[in-house]
């Protein structure tokens, strides 16, 4: 048990993560080729314009629920909006924000632009503490978007070309089916002013979306509605990072390596629950913590990931220095 | 008549400072030698003090020497553009009294010590120019003071807030501006390569450290504090490679002197978590006094020793400027040196420290005119006393002359913490 602890503590958090994510990416990019189906109440990005994906995003049944005339909204179709959300949190609370650090394909798209830009030898960049704070609200917006506009369009407020709106603006719309060959979506639709502006939207988010991951690590998570909405839940999950603040010295190893940005993952000391709204749960601040159970990704009570002296001096590279027996 | 004439000369002053010194240093290294169960591997450290204080041994000959005035200069990446880094805060009280000539007399004898050092110009390795980050009062105005006995001096912006995001950017810059300026003195540019290394090798050097830190959590502690200040302390000048070794073949001792239970404490022997104004060799007095009462010093809050070692640098995608970034924020953000505004920092760190090496108290040792630690002194006796942590606050300096009633207040306080753990094991 001691043993299968240390091996996990000590384990190369960078090459299983990128095995997992090209795992869930061929699942959920191309998982339709093997018939396989998830249902529509993912917590990720799994588009289903993409007809291969082997299940789809939660924001599209959720949208067309709320979308119902109100009467039928606040009657019986107000039980397939909970069980919607039922469905949503039943594979949230397994994973919380990891469905964002390991399985969304989108995110897992953003991490490979990284890696394109490290190999070019450009360094990433950064938001300024001032622009974070405000950029950060954005999802929020997003999410009203997505929850707002339908119930309007249930009360007769906006009309049928406001359908999934939020969805008509996503870069993962255009740029998810292209990745099974299908281009269709890489249009701006003339059909009404409406849809012009929000799929003109969708293509300048989606070109966006590559110029943004490019430079910056986890460009698009910053302003996901659906990271958002698992905020909102991520309490509830039998998952979550934990930080032990008499453990910290503050000394942003932690905050160095994180591709959010996340301040208080370094200088918050009192909180326990150290998850943010911009959190992935990628786990990188546990990798990166050289303080013994300073920060740990506990599943229930049980400590599954904690960071240590010792796996932070193996994922550092820090070996014993060549020359050091010539002195001698 | 040849003889005659050896008996006559006239010592000159560079020779009473070096014969002063050399008696500072025996003095301090015999008491460490006559102390129960010594260590056979801390002969190398011993050593090294002899040579360099009482021989004036220089052991970096070939190399750019680069002074530094406190531990915000990263050593990472002096040793990156293949020069060596030499900490020259001072512990002699012979420096200290030719420092006090030049300073206020209520200066930090720490500051006096280093002044006077330079003022006399007397090095075993004498550094090519001095980086002075603007730490506290007293090592600010000294960089100018120092400056006119004809070094070169260049100030290293630091700041005095450490929460705020502004001096985070403010202390990158600074860092990034330090580079710039080390990289043309040394004609080199830094690499990421070569700074990867040197930041792993300081890491390899900092493992170690928490290494030997592990057994003195154990209950028969193999090694003592002021052994493992002159460890710490010899980082300062030593060469990196060699102490490594050393402290490798010391971890060997360790571990056998763990597996037969040999130890330098008693069972009752109270465990002290050491905080203030550094112990610096040879100014030992306080952790002698206590170690000779027989306490055991199990850790340390002090930037000569614990604060070099204990925090690491991390980095995510290996660039030049992320590992800059990562330095400047280490070297700024986990400080817990009095200097900054607020410091909860240092007693959270000190709490830690009293429960994860199950010590009984802790002593606080400010220097007399060492102004922020006697100003913090305040807010960290009542957080011990609200942790219900037992703490002696003691003021001292560098003269030889003090030791009665230190020891007295020592001792009493030994006594107490002792007279605590046998009836609490009964």
């Amino acid at each position: 048990m001691q043993k299968i602890k240390k091996m996990i503590n000590n384990m190369n958090l960078q090459k299983v993560r990128f095995i997992i994510q090209l795992f869930s990416f061929i699942l959920f990019v191309y998982g339709g080729y093997f018939a396989i189906d998830l249902g529509s109440k993912l917590p990720i990005f799994a588009c289903p314009y993409n007809g291969e994906a082997a299940g789809a995003c939660y924001l599209i049944p959720l949208q067309h629920q709320l979308s119902m005339p109100a009467q039928i909204l606040l009657g019986g179709a107000g039980i397939a909006v909970i069980t919607g959300l039922l469905g949503f949190l039943f594979w949230f609370i397994f994973l919380n924000k990891a469905w964002c650090g390991y399985v969304c394909p989108f995110g897992t798209l953003q991490d490979w632009l990284t890696y394109l830009r490290k190999r070019m030898g450009i360094r990433y960049s950064t938001y300024s503490q001032n622009q974070f704070d405000k950029l950060s609200k954005i999802k929020y917006i997003f999410l009203v978007i997505v929850i707002l506009f339908p119930l309007l369009m249930g009360v007769g407020l906006l009309g049928g070309e406001w359908s999934a709106a939020f969805c008509q603006m996503c870069p993962a719309r255009i740029i998810s089916p292209a990745l099974s060959g299908d281009f269709s979506q890489w249009t701006i639709d003339f059909s009404s002013k409406t849809a012009m502006v929000l799929t003109a939207l969708g293509m300048l988010f989606a070109g966006l979306f590559f110029a943004g991951s490019f430079v910056k690590k986890r460009f698009f998570c910053f302003f996901c509605p659906m990271s958002a909405l698992h905020y909102i839940f991520s309490k509830f999950s039998i998952v979550q990072l934990r930080k032990e603040g008499s453990k910290c010295t503050r000394c942003g190893d932690c905050y160095a390596v994180c591709d959010m940005q996340i301040k208080d993952i370094a200088d918050n000391v009192t909180d326990v629950n150290i998850l943010r709204d911009d959190c992935i749960l990628c786990l990188k601040c546990v990798a990166a913590c050289p303080e013994d159970d300073a920060l740990h990704f506990d599943i229930l009570k049980f400590r599954a990931f904690s960071s240590t002296k010792e796996g932070f001096e193996k994922r550092m590279g820090i070996g014993r220095p060549k020359g050091i027996d010539d002195e001698h | 008549m040849m003889n005659t004439e050896m008996h006559h000369k006239i010592e000159t002053p560079k020779e009473k400072q070096n014969r002063h010194k050399a008696m500072e240093t025996v003095k301090v290294l015999h008491a460490l030698k006559e102390a129960k169960n010594p260590i056979t591997t801390m002969e190398y450290f011993y050593q090294r003090f002899e040579d360099v204080y009482c021989h004036q041994k220089s052991l970096h000959d070939d190399k750019l020497k680069v002074g530094t005035m406190c531990i915000q200069i990263p050593s990472e990446i002096i040793y990156a553009l293949d020069a060596v880094p030499i900490r020259l805060c001072n512990g002699f009280y012979t420096d200290d009294e030719i420092g006090s000539d030049l300073l206020p007399q209520k200066a930090c004898p720490l500051v006096k010590a280093t002044v006077g050092h330079f003022a006399s110009g007397n090095f075993s390795d004498k550094p090519h120019f001095v980086y002075s980050p603007t730490t506290c009062d007293q090592k600010t105005k000294a960089g100018a003071t120092i400056e006119g006995f004809g070094y070169e001096v260049i100030d290293v912006d630091f700041p005095r807030v450490k929460e705020s995001e502004i001096s985070r950017e403010y202390f990158r810059r600074s860092i990034r501006e330090f580079t710039l300026d080390l990289e043309k003195k040394t004609g080199k540019r830094l690499t990421k390569k070569k700074l990867r290394e040197t930041i792993s090798k300081i890491g390899y050097a900092q493992g170690l450290y928490h290494k030997l830190c592990a057994y003195r959590k154990e209950k028969d502690v193999p090694i003592s504090g002021n052994d493992m200040f002159l460890v710490t302390n010899a980082f300062f000048f030593d060469r990196i490679d060699s102490w490594i070794h050393a402290v490798e073949e010391l971890l060997e001792e360790c571990e056998k002197r763990k597996e037969n239970h040999v130890s330098i404490n008693a069972r009752v022997s109270p465990r002290i978590v050491y905080t203030g104004s550094p112990p610096i060799f040879p100014n030992y007095k306080i952790p002698m006094l206590i170690e000779q009462s027989d306490a055991v010093i199990v850790a340390d809050e002090t930037c000569s020793s614990n604060r070099m070692f204990n925090d690491r640098v991390a980095v995510d995608e290996w660039f030049v400027n992320d590992m800059l970034d990562s330095m400047a924020d280490k070297y700024l953000k986990a400080c817990t040196c009095p200097i900054f505004t607020k410091n909860d920092d240092r007693i959270r760190r000190i709490i830690d420290l009293v429960k994860t090496y199950s010590a009984d108290g802790v002593v606080y040792q400010a220097f007399a005119g060492c102004t922020v630690y006697e100003l913090e002194q305040r807010s960290v006796l009542e957080a011990m006393e609200k942790a219900g942590i037992p703490i002696l606050y003691l003021e001292s300096d560098y003269s030889p002359s003090q030791g009665g009633q230190l020891s007295t207040r020592v001792e009493a306080f030994i006594e107490s913490l002792k007279m605590k753990k046998r009836k609490q094991g009964k």
